[in-house]
């Protein structure tokens, strides 16, 4: 495993590009959490609105960029042809795929830290002005949210990962992601009855995933916060599982 | 490790296509082996097998009497070039034989050395392969495929892309790396450059060896390489 | 061109996995659809027998509405008018937020109370109304989706308003006045009425709404009884006057029983009318719209679908070819994007073409009553989703011929196209930012979709996950149209320019 991830890691330091979209993670992330914090009001008086899940809302748009990390660290070599090179060199294919991942758990893991912290920071610097106070991270679910947040990221990193080494063709594995992030949310309300639709949130990636986030009115979610964590573990498990199978009984 | 290759009844079918139909023969070390055939007789194909990329329906193909899988350093024992252009656009021709290198637990002396041995030292390695020219990417395939010191190699189409001048130091290198014992497995179809350099040939047809033999003999029976071939290839189709 | 055309439409046709993927688009966009309306039920009831549920009110032209309010009216025959002078309004809403356990004084915006000249009472007939609102000052309304502004303001005993309404043969005039002395007009409008018609006071006031986030993302409406309560005197037309619930459902509530019933009380001079209800457009029932939910769907996977093809041609410098064999590089690129823009169009229309019949058909057989819409707001429905489904195409192929990527194309044309209408619909974004996006980005265009206008007149929850855009459809379009137009100029020149 050491030969293989020196040698993923040397691939991906000498290309540019990660440094980009994980410089996106953190820039989209941050904004949009700071600017839905601005936006946050008391209604009627009170003011019990989430704010930390607000403020970490940004994810719902940065993970795009985690998808686009995943999606490129092995799908440009089945583009370039490169993937004989790779596999020549290093014929334990699940061990490749096993290097790709932790090295890809690794960056995601760097650059969501960096993201949640600065949402927190940027949400912190506006929301005392809304009538709110900051979050705080001695605050139990506050510290929860974060770590569960940047967990999630690296869920989906992985996810992606799994499903574009299953489909190879780029496009075909970033629209498959992006539509089981962002179109199951929509099918869910599609669903006429309120169990039905509790059900399909319960196996929704990113609904189930990001109930982490949740400081508060945590009763009425149908999943709890860690448990949600699950989901978009076990997707991106049954991901690198096919993709694995598959890198190891296509011909290179 | 004893340097052989050992092709042992291959069959792959793809699809509707029968590619391999039991292709079998023996590259021993010590001399340039030509590996010869019309388009669609299974070269490149032999070649992905041997090297585990695809996997064959029947038979076996040994590197040293060991499938390429269970190699630990599979490039310290087979160094192959397969297609040059197999590269990410964005990263310069060191990094990419450096990456390589990291792989087989090899360092950036061993890179350094390798360009200098194929003719891209100096400031070629450090550009973008994007901007290679087809001399250039060729060159940094072989430098790839001699970045482990193997003492097996199998290169496709070599020869794409070089000047004269370049032609002359290949067939220069290749004759020099059998003579230290190596196995060298060259697939080309410019059989007068094998006709000065290959001691065996290996000439296949859809799918299979047609002709397993030395060059010398062959050559000065009937009078050219290439009238031999052209005869095998006739031959082989009015069965 | 039309030889570049065909080389680029054989380009496409002859790949197996694109032409699948347009395929995929297609049946992406129908199977949310129709399984929506195979699984959605409505049952109507009374008491505790399953009754059909009833046909939509509609309106003289042909809309359905909500008719129902308080009537203290008389006859009038040809020609007259009547003024009054309304010196009160007030009002309970039941239950409103953020507690919900109180009843509470109060008049919601569109509480109205006035004067009308109507075409008999049967609920859904022609009127003209000049009439005082909860919050939004005197209005001159009529046949249900005509408002007209007048001053703004409320009324008190202190500050009374004059209304008066005059009919001249199909001619009915609004007027209002602080004094009774000096008339301002409010409007005028023309409606066929019969030579008798009924004149009188009126009172109504239609449910508080209130919206709330659901726990699956979404929002649920809530709406709650509301009472408006008006004093009217100096009536200018004397005699005996009826008192007409129009409109009434059967039962009362429990304010009514126990509080204050709707209706008339007469105290020499003064009519005190109390009332409940609205008269105005209402949006009950699905449209065709509802039978797209799969829109968003489908616009993902033709994005893939026009994405492919583009990066296929980038990679391995297969794009050589296509420009050895045509030199003109716009030319080249206008060529694809009309090829793809015309297969998604053909997509996108064949998908709603099939789901819109059979989605209707469906919801009809389990229950749903659907009000009518216009056959040609129909086809702009169906039509227009070819259209977005074309644009986006464009728009993703200009982007990948951009970007050179496919992953940066696939997740910014998913971006601008479909993710601000999801944001919308689920997200934690507030109503007004995502209205903003709706406006700006791409997104806009999915606004053709919208057949249900939305009436000012109206409180209702007008968000894009109720089917309500911010542009007019064909203002929608036409942003979208904008972006890929846009977006394929720069890529025609970015190709122009650089290397291949």
């Amino acid at each position: 495993m050491r030969r293989e991830l020196h040698a993923e890691w040397t691939k991906l330091r000498t290309v540019p590009g990660a440094g980009r979209l994980l410089l996106g993670l953190v820039t989209l992330t941050a904004a949009a959490g700071v600017a839905l914090s601005a936006g946050v009001t008391c209604p009627w008086g009170r003011c019990t609105q989430d704010t930390v899940r607000l403020g970490l809302s940004g994810i719902q748009l940065g993970q795009v960029f985690v998808v686009m990390l995943a999606v490129s660290m092995i799908s440009g070599e089945y583009g370039t042809g490169l993937i004989r090179l790779t596999l020549a060199a290093m014929p334990r294919r699940a061990t490749v795929l096993a290097a790709k991942a932790a090295l890809l758990t690794g960056l995601t893991v760097a650059g969501g830290a960096v993201a949640v912290a600065a949402s927190l920071l940027g949400a912190g610097l506006v929301l005392p002005a809304r009538g709110y106070p900051p979050p705080s991270p001695a605050d139990g679910p506050t510290l929860r949210a974060a770590l569960g947040s940047v967990l999630y990221l690296a869920l989906i990193a992985l996810l992606s990962l799994g499903v574009a080494t299953a489909l190879r063709e780029p496009a075909a594995a970033t629209g498959t992601v992006l539509g089981l992030l962002y179109l199951f949310p929509l099918a869910v309300l599609l669903l006429p009855d309120p169990d039905w639709q509790r059900l399909l949130w319960r196996l929704s990636p990113m609904n189930a995933g990001l109930a982490v986030q949740a400081t508060t009115g945590l009763d009425g979610l149908p999943l709890d916060p860690w448990t949600g964590l699950a989901v978009p573990a076990a997707w991106a498990t049954a991901a690198l599982l096919a993709g694995g199978l598959a890198l190891r009984r296509r011909d290179a | 490790m004893r340097a052989t290759i050992e092709v042992i009844g291959l069959r792959k079918r793809f699809g509707p296509t029968l590619a391999l139909d039991g292709m079998s023969f023996t590259v021993e070390p010590g001399r340039v082996t030509a590996f010869v055939g019309p388009n669609g007789a299974g070269k490149s194909t032999t070649m992905r097998v041997v090297l585990g990329l695809d996997a064959a329906d029947e038979g076996r193909a040994l590197v040293g009497g060991r499938p390429y899988r269970t190699l630990r350093h599979p490039l310290r024992h087979v160094g192959a070039l397969l297609d040059a252009a197999a590269l990410q656009p964005g990263r310069t021709g060191r990094d990419h034989l450096l990456w390589l290198a990291h792989s087989q637990g090899l360092g950036a002396a061993r890179v350094t050395e390798v360009l200098d041995l194929t003719g891209l030292g100096g400031g070629v390695a450090r550009r973008r392969a994007g901007g290679y020219s087809l001399g250039m990417r060729q060159r940094l395939g072989l430098a790839a495929a001699l970045l482990g010191d193997p003492p097996v190699l199998m290169l496709d189409e070599p020869f794409n892309g070089l000047d004269p001048e370049g032609i002359g130091w290949l067939r220069g290198l290749l004759a020099g790396l059998a003579a230290e014992g190596r196995a060298v497995l060259v697939s080309s179809h410019l059989l007068s450059e094998l006709q000065h350099v290959a001691g065996h040939l290996v000439v296949a047809d859809r799918g299979r060896v047609v002709a397993d033999t030395g060059v010398a003999a062959l050559a000065a029976a009937t009078g050219g390489l290439e009238a031999a071939y052209l005869r095998l290839i006739g031959r082989r189709g009015d069965a | 061109m039309p030889e570049l055309l065909r080389a680029e439409w054989t380009k496409f046709r002859t790949v197996r996995g694109w032409v699948l993927t347009v395929v995929a688009a297609a049946l992406v966009t129908m199977v949310p659809g129709l399984l929506f309306a195979a699984g959605s039920h409505s049952s109507c009831s009374e008491g505790p027998i399953e009754v059909p549920c009833p046909a939509p009110l509609l309106g003289p032209d042909g809309e359905t509405v909500e008719d129902r309010f308080s009537f203290a009216h008389r006859e009038l025959t040809g020609d007259g008018a009547l003024t009054v002078r309304l010196t009160s309004m007030t009002g309970v809403i039941t239950y409103p937020p953020p507690d919900h356990d109180k009843i509470v004084a109060g008049l919601v915006p569109w509480a109205k109370a006035g004067i009308m000249v109507k075409d008999g009472t049967r609920p859904g007939s022609s009127y003209a109304a000049v009439l005082l609102t909860g919050g939004h000052g005197v209005r001159m309304q009529y046949d249900f989706a005509h408002d007209t502004a007048g001053r703004p303001g409320g009324v008190s005993p202190r500050s009374p308003r004059w209304l008066r309404l005059t009919r001249s043969g199909d001619r009915l005039t609004g007027y209002e006045s602080p004094d009774g002395r000096h008339w301002t007009e409010v409007g005028t409008a023309r409606l066929s009425l019969p030579d008798t018609v009924r004149i009188g006071m009126f009172a109504a006031s239609p449910g508080d709404l209130t919206v709330k986030q659901s726990e699956t993302g979404g929002s649920i409406g809530q709406v709650r009884f509301t009472q408006t309560t008006a004093v009217f005197d100096q009536v200018s037309l004397q005699g005996a006057w009826a008192a007409t619930e129009v409109g009434d459902s059967p039962g009362q509530t429990d304010w009514e029983r126990y509080h204050r019933a709707n209706g008339l009380v007469r105290s020499g001079g003064t009519f005190t009318v109390t009332g409940t209800g609205d008269i105005a457009p209402s949006e009950d029932g699905p449209t065709v719209q509802d039978t797209l939910p799969g829109v968003p769907f489908g616009l993902v996977v033709v994005v893939v679908a026009a994405v492919l093809p583009i990066a296929a041609e980038y990679r391995r410098g297969l794009i050589r070819t296509t420009l050895l064999a045509c030199p003109r590089r716009g030319r080249a690129l206008a060529a694809k994007a009309a090829v793809i823009g015309v297969v998604a169009f053909a997509a996108g229309l064949a998908a709603a073409a099939v789901t819109a019949p059979i989605g209707m058909s469906l919801l009809r057989a389990n229950g749903f009553v659907l009000p009518p819409t216009p056959l040609l707001t129909e086809v702009r429905v169906i039509a227009g989703v070819g259209m977005v489904f074309a644009l986006a195409a464009v728009l993703a192929l200009a982007l990948g011929a951009l970007f050179r990527r496919a992953t940066g194309a696939v997740v910014t044309a998913v971006a601008l196209v479909v993710l601000p209408y999801m944001l919308a619909v689920f997200s934690p974004v507030p109503d007004d930012v995502s209205r903003w996006l709706l406006r700006l980005t791409p997104a806009a265009g999915l606004a053709i979709q919208q057949s249900v206008p939305a009436y000012p007149q109206v409180l209702s929850h007008y968000v894009p996950g109720t089917g309500y855009y911010p542009l007019p459809p064909w203002a929608g379009l036409a942003v979208t149209a904008g972006y890929a137009a846009l977006a394929l100029a720069l890529a025609i020149r970015s190709v122009r320019r650089r290397d291949a």
